[in-house]
């Protein structure tokens, strides 16, 4: 008796040894740093991706069917959106925040400019039930995507259960998003020594390491930490940063540095999209900051660029635009469940 | 590129194979969980019920009832909690944990209230332990599924983490729409961390009724000041030092 089990517990781990083909390989960037996110509570397969995909792309998930992850997050703006300073979602609201780039979301220890998401697990919650933006709630998500035709196979499909769930429904949102890796620009290229900076860039990449590095640090362009870059205060949205979360006064005005990645087409910028050009972000740090506004201890020393050197520093940023990511057809709408062909 | 690409004949290939280890692993696994079972009733387990009775004051709680509290009318309309990390306890030495112990208690949902614990039978106690609310690990560790899907309504969404209790109700010295009060306690983050541990004296019993009192916590509060707590905060964390009170052994 003891002999069979013992057997059919070496034949079972024999067989879960072979990775199945469902599986998707997270490939770590060479030397990029670890992920903080814990892909052993989430195992990564491309059926859970495709259904995560499906879902960002999903206008259920908003009150009236008609607002979907998308409609802030497009892909060609390195998943931003373009038009609008502060996002703008269901019935036309105008919420309170410039709707950030979205890549590289597996390093990202914490969401939103002021962190007040923990995990991206929950990250889809605050959209979904934010009247500005869904206005919905998860239970009746999971109700309508329960009753439509296409979702409870597909949810069969990716996790063996035919009955939708919000824990299934977040873990494949965030096995797309976590999907979202940019890290194929010119700039990475010339890392791996495959191709040569021109001589603007060179100089470009010499003032960004003495002037931006620390707080946009490579290879993320983030040091993920919350930082007060001198911005004067827009007293109409008074929008206080990091301390809406912590209540601690000395995180006043702070928020998430954000990448520079693609920097090129996700413009406008900052929290609350006051600049539309690159020119403008650079005149802020060289000439905008304002009396009454405590800055990080890394912008204490004075930025002074000459005029050529802003185009340099320019030229340099433009180097981390990775068509690979923004034209990526894994990333795309999803046509095809959408609008499944019918087999012949 | 990042992306895994597989052309299609061979990725449609690989998934009829797989659905083949799908069957075998499915086969060996009933094999090894109808051995487990013979193993788990040779060692001769039972299965206990922790029971939460809710009371207000001396009487049984229904939810809408009118209730009087110094004279005072009101009502209870919701009462939801969450009981986590079960523990039995012999001379202060941990006897027994239960796996995955996350319960969300609905007084709405009456089966809701009983909590089924399987220990060896032979196991004796003299204390039982418990959390009323959510630990920090869970709540920054991502989404899980069970009583603790997001979907259940104990979540709050804006700035992430869970509701360890939800209490509402109506009092008219309540200055509010409706004279509605409503308690949304939760917060993980020193110093507003609002879980709170019990420790109630509990001797070897198969079913442990659990006193639920709500009184307790009516009286400690003040519903003309204090009637709208729905953040982590100091009035979160000051409810839930109350709360705690609530619970003693039957
Ligand atoms: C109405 C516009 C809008 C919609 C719809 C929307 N978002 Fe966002 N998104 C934003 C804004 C604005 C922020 C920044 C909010 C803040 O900082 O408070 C944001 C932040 C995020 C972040 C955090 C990024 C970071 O770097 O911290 C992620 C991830 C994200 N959104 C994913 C999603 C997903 C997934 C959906 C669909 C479920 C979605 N968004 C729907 C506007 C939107
Ligand atoms: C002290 C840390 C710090 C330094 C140094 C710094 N930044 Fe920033 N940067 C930030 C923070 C924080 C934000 C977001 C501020 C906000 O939105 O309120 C930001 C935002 C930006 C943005 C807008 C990004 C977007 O997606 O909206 C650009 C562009 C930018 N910085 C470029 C630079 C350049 C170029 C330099 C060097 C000249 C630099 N930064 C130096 C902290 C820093």
């Amino acid at each position: 008796m003891k002999k069979v089990f013992v057997l059919i517990l070496i034949a079972s781990f024999i067989i879960l040894s072979f990775k199945s083909s469902n599986d998707y390989q997270f490939v770590v960037p060479v030397k990029w740093p670890k992920p903080f996110y814990d892909f052993s509570k989430n195992n990564l397969s491309n059926k859970k991706i495709e259904l995560g995909r499906a879902l960002f792309y999903e206008p259920l998930l908003s009150r009236n069917n008609t607002i979907s992850c998308s409609s802030c997050h497009s892909q060609f703006t390195a998943f931003t959106h373009i038009d609008h300073s502060l996002s703008h979602g269901i019935d036309d609201r105008i919420g309170k925040r410039n709707s950030p780039a979205l890549m590289n979301l597996a390093w990202h220890n914490s969401l939103m400019w002021d962190g007040a998401i923990n995990h991206l697990d929950m990250q889809a919650l605050a959209p979904i039930s934010n009247p500005d933006e869904m206005d919905e709630k998860i239970e009746h998500v999971v109700m309508k995507l329960q009753a439509s035709k296409m979702y409870p196979s597909l949810f069969l499909n990716a996790f063996n259960d035919s009955i939708i769930t919000g824990e299934h429904l977040l873990k494949s949102i965030s096995q797309f998003l976590v999907t979202l890796v940019s890290s194929n620009s010119k700039y990475d290229s010339v890392m791996r020594q495959e191709s040569d900076f021109t001589i603007q860039e060179k100089n470009g990449y010499k003032l960004f390491k003495t002037n931006c590095a620390e707080c946009h640090t490579e290879p993320l362009f983030t040091n993920l930490k919350f930082e007060i870059n001198g911005l004067p205060i827009d007293t109409i949205l008074n929008d206080k940063g990091r301390m809406n979360v912590t209540h601690i006064p000395k995180d006043s005005l702070k928020f998430k540095v954000p990448t520079l990645r693609n920097i090129q087409f996700s413009y406008p910028y900052m929290h609350d999209g006051r600049f539309k050009k690159l020119s403008e972000v650079l005149t802020h740090y060289t000439e905008g900051f304002q009396g009454g506004v405590t800055l990080s201890p890394k912008l204490q020393k004075k930025i002074i660029l000459s005029s050529n050197e802003r185009v340099d520093l320019i030229a340099f940023l433009f180097t981390l635009t990775d068509r690979s990511f923004l034209f990526n057809k894994d990333y795309s709408y999803p046509k095809n469940i959408f609008f499944p062909k019918k087999k012949e | 590129m990042l992306i895994t690409k597989q052309n299609n004949t061979t990725a449609s290939l690989l998934t009829t194979s797989q659905s083949k280890q799908k069957i075998c692993c499915g086969i060996i696994y009933s094999f090894i969980l109808f051995f487990n079972l013979e193993i788990a009733s040779a060692q001769n387990n039972i299965t206990r019920s922790i029971i939460f009775q809710p009371y207000f004051g001396n009487d049984t709680l229904h939810l809408n009832d009118t209730l009087y509290q110094n004279g005072i009318a009101l009502q209870i309309e919701a009462f939801k909690f969450y009981i986590t990390g079960i523990e039995l306890l012999k001379n202060e030495r941990v006897v027994y944990t239960e796996k995955n112990s996350f319960h969300l208690l609905d007084v709405s949902e009456i089966k809701s209230l009983t909590i089924p614990i399987t220990t060896p039978a032979k196991v004796k106690f003299d204390k039982i332990i418990f959390n009323l609310g959510i630990d920090s690990l869970t709540n920054v560790s991502g989404v899980y599924g069970g009583d603790l899907d997001p979907t259940k309504g104990m979540y709050w969404t804006w700035q992430n983490g869970y509701i360890n209790f939800k209490l509402e109700g109506k009092s008219k010295v309540c200055n509010t729409q409706k004279n509605e009060f409503q308690f949304h306690v939760g917060g993980y983050q020193f110093p507003y961390n609002t879980i709170k541990s019990i420790v109630l004296a509990m001797n070897n019993k198969e079913i442990m009724t659990i006193r639920t009192d709500i009184k307790k916590l009516i009286e400690e509060t003040d519903l003309s000041k204090q009637n709208q707590v729905m953040s982590p905060g100091a009035e979160a964390l000051f409810l839930s030092e109350k709360m705690k009170n609530i619970f003693s052994i039957q």
